[in-house]
């Protein structure tokens, strides 16, 4: 680590000697280009000729979160710093931090320093780099666990995706429902499950054949009159939902075909970014001018702060550089896409959104209503056929033909 | 490097096999099973965390949805839901599970007659020292 930080350290060790340090250098805070093609931004649009500073602005209001170092040791005894193995961590927490910036306060909130709103502390917090705090590294690097990664192992965009969903159900003041479509496809019966999950406690308790709607309010809660007021959702209420897609669009490379789909993605209101990144380096992209993906990279390592402190200071949480571009076709073909729908209006939009043919969008995933059928059982095909596919066999096809024979090729059919 | 001492098994089907010979299995198979698709699965030569499938050659019923081929073979190496698992083909995902493999058979096979597929994960993100 120390040696391929060496050079880039060196060359700036005026300016980063106590705060951070480079993973990779060198960075380039080259400026946002005086283009005319139009900047996107999650799902807002921004001109980089006639309101830069409105663009900077939005990109600067996005919680950054880096690499840390001389945190509370993970599990006691585990590493104090994520530098190395983090990154696709943090972007996760960026992701979902927007998301949750989204929740509670909305795509138009802007940042600023000093800033004392409450509700946005309340999100930084949770993001926090100690044990207690709801998404800390702590939280998320244990969690990994039950997904099969070793504190301080290496996530994918969908290892971080499954991580946080398990990670959500404990965050009651958000009460926000993650799902992660696996396989391509985003069925929406398993959406409609998880975010109106009252339909179905409303059915189990013997409401179903009457009409709730007509039922009024004081009348409800008699049914419905287990727990705190405010936490007993009506049988409209719509889970706010993070929806995670995790995809690989191409084998080493990503195939330019989907270059349009992305950036389809990045003017959608619903969107939260994309996590993905070069080889080896997770970024969290936000948006996109022309050929250009725009992102905010983790690979800083900066100092740990604690947010409880009163004098405490969140400028380290917020990008004031030029956010970071790269092109499309540099993108590792592992990503994750996330949109946040925060209404089943905004679901639907959505859906009708990926659903409409556009000819220049190759799509990348599918959308159902309901869940594929399955094939009938394969365990019983190979029992059923064993006979048969003797007979089926590529060597005794091979052998039948005249060809070499079976004895060359020992790789044979399997019948499905 | 490692290629010079690879064995038979590491190389691919194509590597493995002429276009003449390939050509001239496909040829044979259809002949006698016209209502199945011949598709080979291998796995991505840098994926670590899927297993090796025991099978690399496929007789597919043509009706057979991409939806189900790729239970089927998930089911194969016993991942969980939660596993990441995609299926490539020339360099694309797929798009629509409900499509057929005769379908994608029809759009995507392979000059030699087979519908050639490559199976692999997620990349992990993270520099080495």
């Amino acid at each position: 680590m120390i040696t391929t930080q060496a050079k880039y350290n060196a060359k700036t060790a005026k300016m980063n000697l106590s705060t951070f340090t480079y993973e990779s250098g060198p960075l380039e805070y080259e400026d946002f280009p005086l283009t005319a093609e139009p900047v996107y931004i999650l799902g807002e649009v921004h001109s980089a000729l006639h309101d830069r500073d409105d663009l900077k602005n939005d990109i600067k209001s996005r919680i950054w979160i880096t690499y840390r170092r001389n945190f509370q040791n993970i599990g006691g005894t585990g590493p104090s710093s994520d530098q190395g193995w983090g990154c696709m961590l943090r972007c996760g927490q960026m992701m979902l931090a927007q998301g949750l910036v989204l929740r509670h306060l909305g795509r138009g909130w802007r940042w600023r320093p000093h800033v004392t709103d409450d509700t946005y502390w309340k999100i930084l917090k949770m993001f926090e780099d100690k044990k207690m705090a709801t998404y800390s590294i702590h939280q998320i690097a244990s969690m990994g666990e039950a997904e099969g990664k070793a504190i301080g192992q290496w996530f994918g965009p969908n290892t971080i995706a499954q991580v946080l969903k398990r990670i959500s159900v404990y965050d009651d003041w958000s009460g926000i429902a993650i799902h992660v479509a696996l396989d391509n496809v985003v069925i929406i019966d398993d959406i409609l499950n998880l975010c109106k999950p009252s339909q179905k406690e409303q059915s189990k308790s013997g409401l179903a054949n009457e009409n709730i709607e007509d039922i009024p309010e004081e009348e409800l809660s008699k049914f419905v009159n287990d727990g705190p007021q405010e936490s007993k959702p009506s049988c409209t209420q719509w889970k706010p939902l993070l929806l995670i897609i995790p995809l690989r669009l191409g084998l080493t490379d990503i195939n330019p075909i989907y270059f349009e789909s992305l950036k389809k993605c990045f003017k959608l209101k619903q969107s939260v970014g994309i996590i993905g990144g070069k080889p080896n380096h997770a970024h969290w992209f936000i948006g996109f001018v022309d050929k250009e993906l725009i992102y905010l990279d983790p690979h800083t390592t900066q100092n740990v702060v604690d947010l409880e402190d009163r004098h405490a200071s969140d400028a380290t949480y917020h990008c004031t550089t030029p956010a970071s571009r790269m092109s499309f076709s540099k993108l590792d073909p592992s990503i994750a896409l996330g949109f946040y729908c925060g209404t089943e209006r905004d679901f639907d939009e959505w859906c009708l959104a990926f659903t409409v043919q556009d000819k220049s969008c190759r799509p990348m995933f599918e959308i159902r209503k309901d869940a594929p059928k399955a094939w009938p059982s394969e365990e019983t095909v190979p029992i059923k056929q064993t006979k048969e596919s003797r007979g089926f066999s590529l060597s005794d096809f091979m052998l039948y033909d005249g060809s070499t024979g079976s004895g060359v090729d020992d790789e044979e059919f399997e019948i499905i | 490097m490692p290629e010079n001492q690879e064995n038979t098994s590491n190389k691919t089907f194509k590597q493995r096999k002429t276009f003449a010979v390939r050509k001239e299995e496909v040829e044979g198979i259809r002949q006698k099973f016209p209502n199945k698709v011949p598709v080979i699965v291998e796995r991505f030569h840098k994926e670590t965390t899927l297993p090796v499938l025991d099978k690399t050659k496929f007789l597919v019923p043509q009706e057979l949805t991409m939806s189900q081929f790729l239970t089927i073979i998930r089911n194969r190496m016993s991942l969980n839901s939660n596993q990441s698992f995609y299926l490539i083909l020339n360099n694309k995902s797929i798009s629509s599970m409900s499509s057929t493999i005769a379908e994608v058979y029809r759009d995507e096979k392979d000059d030699d007659g087979f519908l050639y597929m490559t199976y692999a994960s997620q990349e992990m993100f993270g520099s080495s020292n």
